[in-house]
């Protein structure tokens, strides 16, 4: 890689460049860190210990509250159905949205355009949820389905939809079309080529798009919380739930916070090259 | 090139149907909501019921008569008045919707535009040959990513007034009405500058090499550089991402839930913790609706300024 940018630097400007770099690198991960340093602690040390909260050099860590936390059939039902919820939705999500996108891709569209349809995909996904969250609680409780998985998985698979669709648009689009052409002059008709040609060779921004709009519904709290009560909990609404008239029990709250928190992350980390891409709605290329 | 075979609607029909049925018909219902009182009564009745025994037959007293036990039947009632615009003109008499609109609009206002600039910033500072920056771009993933609830927690946490790790600084960050607000904002900035610093990356690292040389050679200094290459080419980015925080900031709504919970009183309750309340936890859900109408016309304002400039992406 080149130099490149304004005032390339050399010598001391990159020396403080770098100082800069992982300053704000600490400054940003500091929270999660604290979380972590929390989840470690004794309920004594909580408020006691000084400084930075360091294991061993400020206090003893413990994996007490890891053990006592994961050990309740709580967490562990909110990790469940958190997992069920969000693999479903997702699955969902890209059963609908890929035959779309690929109609957007290769087709097309007369009384409306193809990027009106695109548009239109995509205004779904700036409507804010609080709009929907009331009516969307009332069918739910007239079918009879609060507090279920299903309901949730409904919800978070239309919302995650609109990323499907774009992201995958925007994959067809790069793909070759002379591929599907052969495939059609073989005698493959337009389904044998989407199902055989096109979505094989999709495939690995399908996932990447999978893995997204799984941590996006993993994170989802608005509809969880109004939906869930008792069986259908996820886990932000588990972690909400660790206020009790004691107030707010820290050490318990660092173990919740952590586990929400990793499977997003690291998910997020193996999807690297698509992020930028999906959370601009496609807009901009990463 | 473009196909135009009829199996394109069989295609698209599926999505279309599916986002139909979980937006826009909810969106319809909530219309329609918005026009009446909903009153949500508990009716309960006491009925007397015959005692059965193990066999299922009535156990009788001592005069042959059947026993009974009184039970209390407890039913829910949804009344539903229609009243016109009342929920729409209670909305604009109203302190609390006076003071949520007050939250978002500082809201959105201070922190879009602290997270672009500081992405911005930091954007320009590492597009360069820096070691750092792999690592940089993996770390700034972190806050993007994580549940914005386990963050307001997180926070709540370090803000915390008795020995947090930022007690030693002496500021009421939640307990003060005006630090409890910029405590939700800098929450909000941690979280969403790193998503402005990965597109500005991502936007910058896109321009030419060639530009650079070309502005190096005509003797362009760093600020030059800035203004004259970086600044125009990034405009374009700069819009779409200033739209979609402004669309995403304005429902607003996990990050007070946690750290703060709208508090102290309500000094902190943006617009849809304030209706999500109203509907979901008072169940006053005529005027919920009519609440989340006022929002949704006003995000519709934004997002159509929003997508008149994105349609050009989408050729």
């Amino acid at each position: 890689m080149t130099d490149r940018g304004p005032g390339s630097k050399s010598g001391w400007g990159e020396v403080i460049a770098s100082l800069i770099a992982v300053t704000v690198a600490l400054i940003f991960a500091f929270p999660i860190y604290w979380a972590f340093s929390q989840s470690l602690r004794n309920p004594l040390d909580t408020y006691t210990v000084a400084g930075l909260g360091v294991p061993w050099i400020n206090f003893t860590p413990t994996l007490d509250n890891w053990i006592d936390q994961l050990g309740t059939p709580e967490t562990g039902m909110a990790l469940y159905n958190s997992t069920v919820i969000s693999i479903s939705a997702a699955i969902l999500a890209l059963v609908l949205g890929t035959p779309a996108a690929y109609a957007i891709a290769r087709f097309r569209f007369a009384r409306w355009s193809n990027r009106d349809i695109t548009i239109w995909f995509l205004s779904q996904r700036v409507l804010p949820p609080v709009a929907t969250v009331i009516p969307f609680y009332l069918t739910m409780r007239y079918l009879g389905l609060l507090d279920t998985k299903f309901a949730l998985i409904l919800i978070n698979a239309t919302f995650v939809l609109p990323y499907v669709v774009v992201i995958l648009r925007q994959t067809f689009l790069d793909l070759p079309v002379e591929l599907e052409e052969a495939a059609m002059i073989d005698g493959a008709g337009h389904w044998g080529a989407f199902w055989r040609i096109a979505v094989p060779l999709a495939a690995p921004s399908m996932a990447a798009a999978g893995l997204i709009i799984f941590a996006f519904t993993w994170n989802e709290f608005l509809f969880a919380v109004s939906i869930g009560s008792s069986k259908a909990i996820t886990v932000p609404v588990h972690i909400a739930g660790a206020i009790d008239t004691r107030g707010v029990q820290f050490w318990f709250m660092g173990v919740r916070a952590m586990t929400a928190i990793i499977p997003p992350v690291i998910i997020a980390l193996i999807a690297q090259r698509y992020i930028v891409r999906g959370l601009t709605l496609g807009a901009v290329r990463g | 090139m473009r196909w135009t075979g009829k199996i394109r609607f069989l295609l698209l029909a599926p999505a279309v149907i599916w986002v139909l049925a979980f937006t826009v018909f909810p969106l319809g219902y909530s219309l329609y909501l918005a026009f009446y009182k909903i009153e949500q009564k508990v009716e309960i009745k006491r009925e007397k019921e015959v005692i059965l025994d193990a066999d299922g037959k009535p156990v009788l007293d001592d005069n042959g008569q059947p026993r009974t036990k009184n039970v209390v039947i407890k039913e829910q009632v949804n009344i539903a008045t229609f009243i016109g615009l009342d929920n729409f003109k209670r909305l604009f008499s109203d302190p609390q919707v006076a003071e949520a609109i007050r939250v978002t609009l500082l809201f959105v206002l201070i922190a879009v535009p602290v997270e672009l600039a500081l992405g911005f910033l930091l954007a320009v500072l590492f597009n360069q040959h820096i070691f750092g920056r792999p690592v940089l771009r993996t770390v700034m993933i972190l806050p993007i990513f994580a549940t914005p609830l386990a963050v307001g927690y997180t926070f709540f946490t370090i803000f915390y007034e008795v020995g947090g790790p930022l007690a030693w600084t002496g500021i009421p960050f939640l307990s003060n009405p005006n630090w409890a607000l910029i405590s939700v904002i800098l929450v909000d900035v941690w979280q969403w500058t790193p998503f402005c610093f990965l597109v500005f990356l991502a936007a910058l690292q896109g321009v030419p090499d060639e530009l650079y040389e070309a502005a190096r050679v005509d003797g362009a200094s760093a600020m030059d550089m800035l203004r004259e290459v970086m600044l125009p080419l990034l405009v374009p980015t700069i819009i779409i991402v200033l739209l979609l925080r402004m669309a995403e900031a304005l429902k607003l709504f996990d990050i007070p839930f946690a750290l703060t919970g709208g508090g102290p009183g309500v000094a902190t309750q943006p617009f849809s913790l304030l209706a999500f309340r109203t509907g979901l936890r008072f169940f006053d859900l005529g005027y919920a609706s009519a609440m989340a109408y006022a929002l949704l016309i006003v995000v519709m304002i934004v997002v159509t300024l929003f997508f008149r400039r994105l349609r050009m992406n989408y050729d």
